[in-house]
């Protein structure tokens, strides 16, 4: 199941609806570009990873942090992309926090299923399996 | 124009676990943290705002109301920040 990493595509249905989000209304987006969209951004996280992970290990770090990624953005000249991921940061912390005062909360992020909990990545496969959208 | 960021005001949230997948791709990672991943989705969410946008100022440049595959390519070519893309989405 060798994959190009390109091919680990980001699901359709999220992708169309930021763009259409972010364009006036009656416009539409053909499948073709649509898909393209959907590849770039890949690539766009495949790129980040890398430019990030070369500040972490500059770090003498082996784990990748927020503030990696962020030099990340910069180094790519995304700049005007910082302010809004430090304040989606910010955001998640606290919801994080109030998650944490919580004991009904505290057992709903020891469920595997729930993504945004995850630490950090094992070496050995979770048992991850989504389906592919094709 | 800087993306939106309004609290709340953004629904459309890319899975963290796609994310971590084209993360571990990368043979060079050996971990990476939660709030990396959680950045990372973010930026990509900006990312496809911010590239569709461009897209479509080539579209309206045509009078189109459907983007298409080659309003992406122009963005790609006119805007540097998209360099490294050249090449990829073929």
């Amino acid at each position: 199941m060798a994959e190009r990493p390109e091919d680990l595509n980001l699901p359709n249905a999220v992708i169309t609806r930021i763009i259409k989000e972010a364009l006036p209304d009656g416009v539409n987006i053909s499948k073709e570009a649509r898909s393209a969209i959907s590849r770039a951004a890949s690539v766009f996280v495949l790129y980040a990873t890398s430019c990030a992970n070369n500040f972490a290990m500059k770090g003498k770090r082996k784990t990748l942090n927020a503030s990696d990624v962020l030099s990340a953005m910069e180094e790519m000249e995304f700049q005007r992309f910082v302010t809004p991921l430090k304040e989606a940061l910010e955001e998640q912390k606290k919801k994080d926090k109030d998650k944490k005062t919580d004991p009904e909360e505290q057992d709903k992020s020891r469920d595997e299923d729930n993504e945004e909990d995850e630490e950090r990545l094992e070496e050995e496969e979770q048992n991850e399996e989504e389906e592919v959208d094709n | 124009q800087a993306p939106t960021s309004a609290p709340g005001a953004r629904l459309s949230r890319l899975p963290l676990a796609r994310v971590k997948a084209l993360v571990k791709a990368d043979p060079d990672v050996t971990l990476a943290g939660q709030e990396a991943i959680f950045i990372l989705a973010r930026a990509a969410e900006l990312f496809v705002e911010t590239i569709a946008k461009d897209a479509y100022c080539c579209a309206q440049q045509g009078k189109r109301k459907t983007l298409q595959r080659r309003d992406l390519d122009n963005a790609i070519e006119a805007v540097d920040e998209f360099a490294f893309l050249e090449g990829t989405l073929d």
